[in-house]
C-alpha cells in the first residue's frame, strides 16, 4: 500500500529523478577528513533550533513581568516535558555555534574559502554574523540577571564610537545603543523588540542564506583536503550512500555527545546566575558575554583606547570576511603550505587563549595577555598577504605546479 | 596524524575549559560541614520539615511563589485566595507585586529594599552559599539587612535548604526518570551510529569503493 503511494506521488513528482541527480549522481572527493562533518552537524542543529524553537514560543510570554516566571515555571515546572525543549534549545545554542565554529576553522584549514568558492565563504560570514545576532537576541529572553546585564553591557558597546576624535561628535555609538534598546533603558520595548527578531525575521534570514549556502556548496563544489580540485568523473564518489552514510554515522555521535550534556550537564548552557530574575539595581560581580563572544569582547577590553578597541574587534570580523582576497596564494589547504599552517597555529591558539582570557577578571597582566592573543589573531591575517608572495615565489620555481 | 591528534586534544581541553571546568575563572567557594550537606541533599526526609521552619522563620519576609508560598502578611489576606482562583495558585509576579504592593513596601521600609522571592534561590547560590549566608548574613555579606534569624541552628538551616532545593529541582522520582531517558536516548544514537557505520562499510565493499 505504502509502496503503491509512493510510486503515485513518484510519478507526479518526479522525486526520484531529483534524488538521482542530486544525491546519487552528484559525486565528491573520496578524501573527506572528518571535520568536513562539521557542515552538516551545523545543519542538523540549526533544525534541533527551529523545532525546539517553535513549541517554546507556545509558552513564551515577551513581557518583564511574565518573561521570567514563563520561563522558570511555566516551561522548566508546569507544562510536561518542557525542561526538556528548553534545555535541548539552551544547549543547541551552544552546540550550534561550536560546530559553525569548528567548520570556520577547517574551512580556514583546508582554504576552502579560495576561488571558485569565495562566495560560499562570504555567504557563510553572513551566516555566522546573523548567528551571532540570534543568539543575542535570544539570551536577553529569560530576563535573568545574566541576560539583563549581558544586553546592558553589550549595549554599551557601540557608544565607543562617540570617543572617537572626529567622528565621534556625531554620537552615532548613542544613537545604536539607543536603537538596539528602544529607548533610555533595557525594558519591555527591548524584550518586544528582541523577541521579534529572535523567532521571526533574524531565522528566516538564516534559512535563505543557508539555502544560498548549500547551493553555493553544490554550484562550486565540496573543496578537497590535498587542496586539489578532483576530476569528479573519474576520482569522485557518490554523495548518496558514501557521504550519506558516513557522516549520518556521525551525526549521531555528535547528537549522543549532545544529549549527554541535555540531560547530565546543563550548568553552563543554564547558568546559576540567570535563575535570578533581572533586577536594574543589582548589579552582578561578573558580568561577561557569552564564550561565543568573549574572543571579541576580550580583544575590546585589552586595548585601552575604547574606540580602538572597538575598530580591533570589528576588524578581526572584517578580516575574517575578506580572508579569500588575503590569501591569494596558488597554493590551497595547510597540508601543503608550512607557513600557513604555522600562522594557523597560531590563529587557533590565540581565538581560544582570547576566549579563556575573556572569563578571567580583567587584570594587568590579563589585559597584556590579551594584547599578546589579540596580536597572535591580527598576525594571522596579516601575514597572508606576505605567505601568499613567498608561495607564488615557490610555485613559479616548481613551474607552476599547482598542488 | 600528529596534526589530528594535536587539533582534537586542543579543541576538547578547550571545551573542557568553557563548558565544563572552567578552572581560569574566579569562583567563590563556602564551606559546608558534610553531615549538613547531606540533610540539605536528601529532599526526601528533610523537604517537609524544611518547609514548616521556612514558614515558621523565614515566611514574615521572604515568599516561595513557585510553591505557592507568599510572606506572612499576604498568606493572612483574604483577597489572595480570590486572586488565585482567577490566577492559579502561583500568582503571576505583577498581580502579586501590583495587590500586595502596600505589605511588599512595609518590607522595603524595615530593611531597604523587598527581601527576595526564594523559589529560584537555591539555584542560584547553591547550598553552600545559601548555608553560610543563613546562619551567619553578616560575616558573608557585611551591611546586608537579612536578620541573623538562623544563627547557631545549622540543622534547621540545612533542612530550610532541603526545602528550597523541593522547590527548585525535579522531585527524586523525576530525577530518575530523567537519568533514564537520558541514558536511553543516548545508548539509542551510540547504537544507530555503530549500525550506520557498519552498513557503510558493507555498501562500499559492493560497490567496489571500501
Amino acid at each position: 500500500m505504502l509502496g503503491r503511494l509512493g510510486r503515485w506521488i513518484d510519478e507526479r513528482a518526479h522525486l526520484s529523478e531529483l534524488w538521482q541527480s542530486q544525491m546519487v549522481d552528484y559525486r565528491v572527493p573520496k578524501n573527506l577528513t572528518f571535520p568536513y562533518a562539521f557542515g552538516i552537524m551545523a545543519l542538523v542543529a540549526f533544525a534541533i533550533q527551529i523545532i525546539s524553537g517553535i513549541f517554546l514560543t507556545m509558552y513564551y510570554q515577551p513581557d518583564v513581568n511574565k518573561a521570567f516566571d514563563s520561563v522558570n515555571y511555566t516551561i522548566m515546572k508546569e507544562v510536561p516535558f518542557m525542561w526538556l525543549v528548553r534545555q535541548v534549545h539552551a544547549a543547541g545554542a551552544n552546540f550550534f555555534l561550536a560546530v559553525v565554529y569548528l567548520h570556520i576553522f577547517t574551512g580556514i584549514y583546508y582554504n576552502a574559502y579560495k576561488k571558485p568558492r569565495e562566495l560560499t565563504w562570504i555567504v557563510g560570514w553572513l551566516i555566522y554574523f546573523v548567528l551571532l545576532t540570534t543568539a543575542l537576541t535570544g539570551y536577553l529572553l529569560p530576563w535573568g540577571q545574566l541576560s539583563y546585564w549581558g544586553m546592558v553591557v553589550t549595549a554599551e558597546i557601540p557608544t565607543s564610537i562617540d570617543s572617537a576624535p572626529i567622528i565621534g561628535k556625531l554620537k552615532i555609538g548613542e544613537t545604536i545603543s539607543l536603537w538596539m534598546k528602544g529607548g533610555y533603558e533595557i525594558g519591555q520595548i527591548t524584550l518586544g523588540r528582541f523577541f521579534g527578531l529572535h523567532i521571526w525575521l533574524l531565522p528566516l534570514i538564516l534559512l535563505l542564506l543557508v539555502g544560498i549556502h548549500l547551493y553555493l556548496v553544490r554550484a562550486a563544489g565540496i573543496s578537497n583536503p590535498e587542496g586539489r580540485e578532483i576530476d569528479k568523473k573519474k576520482e569522485g564518489v557518490p554523495f548518496h550512500p558514501y557521504i550519506t552514510l558516513k557522516e549520518g554515522a556521525y551525526v549521531m555521535g555528535y547528537l549522543a555527545v549532545f544529549f549527554f550534556f541535555v540531560f547530565f550537564h546543563m550548568s553552563h548552557f543554564l547558568p546559576a546566575d540567570n535563575y535570578d530574575p533581572a533586577d536594574p539595581f543589582k548589579t552582578p560581580a561578573h558580568i561577561a558575554p557569552e564564550w561565543y563572544l568573549l574572543a571579541y569582547y576580550t580583544i575590546f577590553r585589552s586595548i585601552p583606547d575604547k574606540f580602538l578597541g572597538f575598530v580591533a574587534f570589528n576588524l578581526s570580523l572584517v578580516l575574517l570576511l575578506l580572508l579569500p582576497f588575503l590569501d591569494f596564494s596558488p597554493l590551497k589547504s595547510a597540508r601543503n603550505r608550512p607557513l600557513f599552517f604555522v600562522m594557523f597555529v597560531v590563529l587557533v591558539v590565540s581565538s581560544m587563549a582570547l576566549t579563556v582570557l575573556g572569563t578571567m577578571p580583567p587584570t594587568p597582566t590579563n589585559a597584556m595577555l590579551g594584547l599578546l592573543f589579540t596580536a597572535g589573531l591580527f598576525a594571522f591575517f596579516l601575514s597572508l598577504p606576505l605567505i601568499s608572495i613567498i608561495e607564488w615565489g615557490w610555485y613559479k620555481a616548481r613551474g607552476g605546479e599547482k598542488r | 596524524m600528529i596534526k589530528a591528534v594535536f587539533f582534537t586534544a586542543i579543541s576538547l581541553i578547550f571545551f573542557y575549559i568553557i563548558w565544563i571546568n572552567n578552572f581560569f575563572a574566579h569562583k567563590e567557594r563556602y564551606e559546608m560541614p558534610a553531615q549538613y550537606a547531606k540533610i540539605a541533599e536528601d529532599v526526601k526526609s528533610y523537604a517537609k520539615e524544611g518547609k514548616q521552619l521556612f514558614e515558621q522563620n523565614c515566611q514574615a519576609c521572604h515568599s516561595v511563589r513557585y510553591d505557592s508560598v507568599y510572606i506572612s502578611a499576604v498568606q493572612a489576606n483574604p483577597k489572595l485566595k480570590t486572586l488565585q482562583e482567577k490566577y492559579g495558585k502561583v500568582l503571576p509576579r505583577d498581580v502579586y507585586e501590583g495587590v500586595f504592593n502596600e505589605d511588599l513596601m512595609a518590607l522595603k521600609e524595615s530593611f531597604g529594599k523587598v527581601p527576595p522571592d526564594l523559589s529560584t534561590m537555591y539555584l542560584v547560590k547553591g547550598k553552600e552559599y545559601l548555608f553560610n549566608f543563613t546562619l551567619e548574613p553578616q560575616k558573608v555579606l557585611p551591611g546586608t539587612s537579612m536578620p541573623a534569624v538562623m544563627t547557631g541552628r545549622p540543622e534547621e538551616t540545612a533542612k530550610i535548604i532541603a526545602y528550597l532545593k523541593s522547590v527548585s529541582e525535579p522531585t527524586p522520582e523525576e530525577k530518575s526518570k530523567r537519568v533514564l531517558m537520558g541514558v536511553g536516548t543516548i545508548a539509542y544514537l551510540v547504537v544507530m551510529g555503530i549500525l550506520l557505520w557498519l552498513w557503510k562499510g558493507k555498501i562500499l565493499k559492493r560497490m567496489g569503493l571500501h
